[in-house]
């Protein structure tokens, strides 16, 4: 029994149209996934845009609702529907927000945004209270002083810093990370993420990371899933993916990766080239008909690809 | 296109079916029926039940309200009692006076509205501007009938320049030019107060509109390509500001409604509104609750013409 | 704003001695509104009119002033009678006082009213969205074609036992969709920002979410169209007094003294009764739109003076 569950999931949106909204063909943004994660790892769903690895982790986390499969976590099934309702145990699950300027209410003091989910499952009273927030503040590199700032007075780095402090505040089990730092300066972006596996270690934290930056991924995860239009293509470890990629969309992200040592500029350039010619040549081999992904197939313990049937 | 009017069509006829109802409701509520326009009051009562019976006013509400609509629709609105005629034939009369006003004070508005609106956009932040912002922020503020009231003080009692009631000079001969001119004379206080007033929104759509549009991509690519600027007035930012306006006629249907309740109250001018007010405080429910849904009809109806001219001149803004 | 990063072991910024505590949004608001003079202006006139009008009232016997009195039929002003006596031979000062507070209180009621539940439909109708929304959005939308002043006049006739709060109810019952359809469209917007679904993932039920998170993000609209309505419901309930379907003849309000001007000798020769309340509506809804309009730039940070 893995920490994290996910069973065929599909995540299907009605697509109304018409002179008087007839539901017509449903989108099919998750379309039958798969996958484990082990708690105190790092599981990074890559793809692009449209893939549906947003749509993953918000159902995880039931902001979608979940069309049919399951999603279990410590050996309890996850619903949709009402997150109040189902109990203390959704606490263990939180989420950062990619959007720090949006994810965080502009009319509220950090104060009261942090202590939000506090407040929901804890009974603190107001000094408690107001010395947890200044003490997740703190762990968060902000200074404690900021209890009474507005959102609006930070840099794009350090609301991301508040979003997490909000998100840990319930010392939850699993986190899920949507782009976390894809909106952030670069700058920044290594400061997040470093200070996010400092806490994983502190916390013995879970992460599910969707991003569609390899870099990042490579830099943050132990297992990889590579989604594309709402199917896995492959999925492996790390070094599966990044020494060994089997798909054709894999290696074409992988090829993509630009690097800035000049000396492997040339086997850089013979690597992407090789594979522009086998995904120009052998396209049609590695998608369906309807230019969907094969089921997954394991070609190691570890290393599953999603490749047409032979035999 | 035709999706777009067929869509709104269908969406106008739950619209009519519940304003409808109101009115029946209304009318139910108030106090009197039908008889009581028509009888003796001295009559026996017991004829008066067996009359009631007659005319299905005891009948259940459902069934009442399909026979009352079904007649309204062939134009039978039932007995004016103080009049002693058919409600349709009073309406009639007072119906064109209505119209009038309410054509004059709609071409007065643009008449007003479009030179003011251009000269406070195109020359926005000059004293011009700074005067019509001014009288647009008054205009806005201020209630119709107080306006009103003090226009018929100073021009049609202090000064004398124009007739302070009715809607024609008694005596004059109907079809002859001085009949049409004292319609005119009589018609044009009521519409200027009236304009003066409704045109402040449109004076202030028409600014913003110019002045959001001058800071469009497209007119500085025409100034770049050097366009004359009367060719970039004219034939770029009027042609996107004003069409919208075209199409608010409709929506100022509602508006003017209310306005000439006022106006011809205070002009004493024999229109519909003022019909309406004399039925109310003569008890003449016949009358008032025929109003209610000729008028409410008008402003379905105006606001439906707007839609669908809005969407023909903005594609945008069509309902899907 | 400032992007610079921070380094995560030296993350303190300038201490401040107090926890700095930043300006709130209403404090911002009132700076504006003060610094706007023509918008500081109308709240100083208004609120000398609320505080005097409140006060004298007190101090005024409505009884006498309502009474007829048939020894001072129509007097000019006077020592006695400031602005004179109407065809009853009440004072028309008195009347002045009363109907002036009569109006603002009805046009505070009907406005807060119609706020309550405009704010509350329209807050549920946008969170929630789907078939009620769309349902609710169809009949509101009916309404607000519909000529609303004719329907209450209509109605004000229909009641049987007409009194104010039959009066304040019905004007409630009409105008209260323009503030809920608004409502209803921010929210609209409102919701699709992040904060709502972080809230969510945090466990706060959508009735905290709705009252607690994404009101506050409204307030400022709320405010700015509340006051632009209460200038709007002050028009109207005086233009229904004035055609003499507002308060009744035992409670004057300004509208019934403008209702004096129908009748041409009094509009021609004896102003005093009728001017100076047909002013006093005009200033005080054009100052309540100034306040209005200073709020909306205010909370709008695009058209702020600094």
């Amino acid at each position: 029994m893995s920490f994290l569950e996910v069973r065929d999931l599909k995540v299907h949106f009605p697509n109304r149209g018409g002179l008087f909204s007839r539901k017509t063909q449903p989108i099919k943004a998750v379309d039958g996934i798969h996958f484990d994660i082990e708690q105190g790892q790092t599981y990074g769903l890559v793809g692009e845009s449209g893939s549906g690895k947003t749509t993953t982790g918000r159902a995880i986390i039931g902001l979608n609702s979940i069309t049919s499969g399951s999603v279990t976590f410590e050996g309890r099934q996850l619903t949709s529907g009402d997150l109040q309702r189902q109990g203390a145990f959704r606490r263990d699950i939180q989420m950062i927000f990619q959007d720090p300027y949006s994810s965080l209410n502009p009319k509220k003091r950090v104060l009261d945004i942090i202590s939000e989910p506090l407040r929901n499952f804890e009974r603190l009273s107001a000094s408690e209270e107001k010395a947890r927030v200044q003490q997740l503040l703190e762990q968060v590199g902000l200074s404690p002083e900021s209890i009474l700032k507005y959102p609006h007075e930070f840099s794009g780095g350090q609301r991301q810093r508040i979003g997490i402090a909000r998100a840990i505040a319930l010392k939850p089990k699993l986190i899920i990370a949507d782009e976390p730092v894809s909106a952030l300066d670069v700058s920044v972006q290594a400061q997040v993420l470093n200070f996010m596996r400092d806490i994983q270690k502190e916390f013995n934290l879970t992460y599910l990371l969707i991003s569609h930056d390899l870099g990042i991924v490579r830099h943050m995860c132990d297992q990889i899933g590579i989604m594309y239009k709402g199917r896995y293509v492959e999925q492996g470890t790390t070094d599966d993916i990044f020494d060994n990629p089997q798909h054709i969309y894999t290696k074409r992200l992988i090829s993509a990766i630009p690097d800035i040592d000049p000396t492997k500029r040339e086997e850089k350039y013979k690597f992407r080239e090789e594979v522009r010619t086998e995904y120009e040549l052998a396209y049609g081999n590695y998608f369906g008909e309807d230019g969907l992904a094969y089921p997954l197939k394991p070609i190691s313990e570890t290393h599953f690809v999603a490749l047409p049937g032979r035999g | 296109m035709w999706r777009t009017v067929a869509r709104r069509l269908v969406i106008m006829i739950p619209q009519i079916l519940l304003l409808s109802i109101l009115v029946f409701l209304m009318a139910k509520a108030m106090p009197g029926d039908a008889l009581t326009g028509l009888l003796d009051p001295s009559i026996d009562p017991a004829a008066m039940d067996a009359q009631r019976v007659r005319l299905g006013l005891n009948n259940p509400w459902h069934v009442q309200y399909w026979d009352w609509i079904t007649q309204a629709v062939q134009g039978d609105f039932g007995q004016s009692f103080r009049f002693k005629m058919p409600v349709s034939d009073l309406i009639g009369q007072r119906m064109m006076n209505t119209v009038w006003l309410s054509l004059a004070t709609l071409i007065l508005t643009y008449l007003i509205a479009i030179p003011l609106g251009i000269t406070s956009g195109r020359f926005n932040d000059t004293w011009a501007d700074r005067l019509i912002t001014g009288y647009t922020y008054i205009g806005f503020a201020a209630p119709l009938f107080i306006f009103a009231l003090l226009m018929l003080w100073v021009f049609g009692f202090h000064f004398g320049w124009f007739p302070t009631g009715g809607s024609v000079e008694p005596g004059t001969e109907p079809g002859t030019v001085q009949y049409v001119a004292s319609k005119i004379y009589h018609l044009l206080l009521p519409a200027i107060s009236m304009a003066l007033i409704t045109t402040v929104t449109t004076v202030q759509y028409l600014r913003s509109e110019i002045i959001d549009t001058k800071q469009k991509d497209f007119i500085i690519t025409a100034r770049a390509k050097g366009a004359s600027e009367a060719r970039v007035y004219n034939r770029h930012i009027l042609r996107n500001s004003l069409l919208p306006i075209a199409a608010f006629f409709g929506y100022e249907i509602t508006g003017l409604i209310g306005g000439t309740i006022f106006i011809e109250n205070i002009f004493s001018y024999p229109g519909m509104g003022q019909l309406f007010l004399s039925s109310i405080s003569l008890r003449d429910f016949s009358v008032v609750t025929s109003l209610v849904l000729l008028y409410g009809a008008a402003s379905i109806i105006g606001a439906l013409i707007s839609d669908i001219t809005l969407s023909i001149v903005d594609p945008r803004i069509r309902i899907k | 704003m400032d992007k610079a990063p921070i380094p995560i072991s030296s993350a303190k910024q300038p201490t401040a001695k107090q926890p700095n505590k930043s300006p709130s949004g209403w404090k911002i608001i009132w700076r504006e509104i003060v610094r706007d003079k023509v918008a500081f202006i109308s709240l100083i006139f208004l609120c000398l009119v609320i505080l005097s009008v409140f006060g004298i009232s007190l101090v005024l016997d409505q009884e006498q002033i309502v009474s007829v009195d048939l020894f001072s039929l129509k007097q000019p002003p006077s020592e006695q009678f400031w602005l004179g006596t109407d065809y009853g031979g009440r004072d028309v000062f008195g009347q002045l006082i009363i109907g002036t507070r009569n109006s603002l209180s009805i046009g505070i009621i009907v406005t807060v009213l119609t706020g309550l539940i405009g704010v509350l439909v329209g807050l549920v109708s946008g969170y929630f969205g789907g078939t009620v929304d769309n349902i609710f959005m169809r009949f509101v939308d009916f309404f607000m074609i519909l000529p609303t002043l004719m329907i209450v006049i209509a109605f004000v006739t229909a009641v049987p036992k007409y009194s104010i709060v039959s009066f304040s109810l019905i004007m409630t019952a009409f105008l209260w969709m323009g503030i809920a359809r608004l409502i209803r469209s921010k929210a609209l917007q409102e919701k699709e920002m992040d904060y709502v679904q972080a809230s969510r993932t945090l466990g706060s039920s959508n009735l905290k979410i709705m009252l607690v998170q994404v009101l506050p993000n409204l307030s400022s609209i709320i405010i700015v169209t509340m006051t632009l309505n209460l200038a709007a419901n002050i028009g109207l309930e005086s233009g229904l007094s004035f055609l003499g379907f507002g308060f009744p003849e035992s409670t004057p309000s300004l509208g019934t003294l403008v209702s004096y001007a129908t009748d041409p000798q009094t509009l021609e020769s004896r102003w005093w009764i009728w001017l100076p309340a047909s002013l006093l509506i005009l200033v005080l809804m054009l100052s309540i739109n100034n306040v209005g309009q200073a709020l909306k730039r205010a909370t709008d940070a695009r058209q702020r003076k600094g």
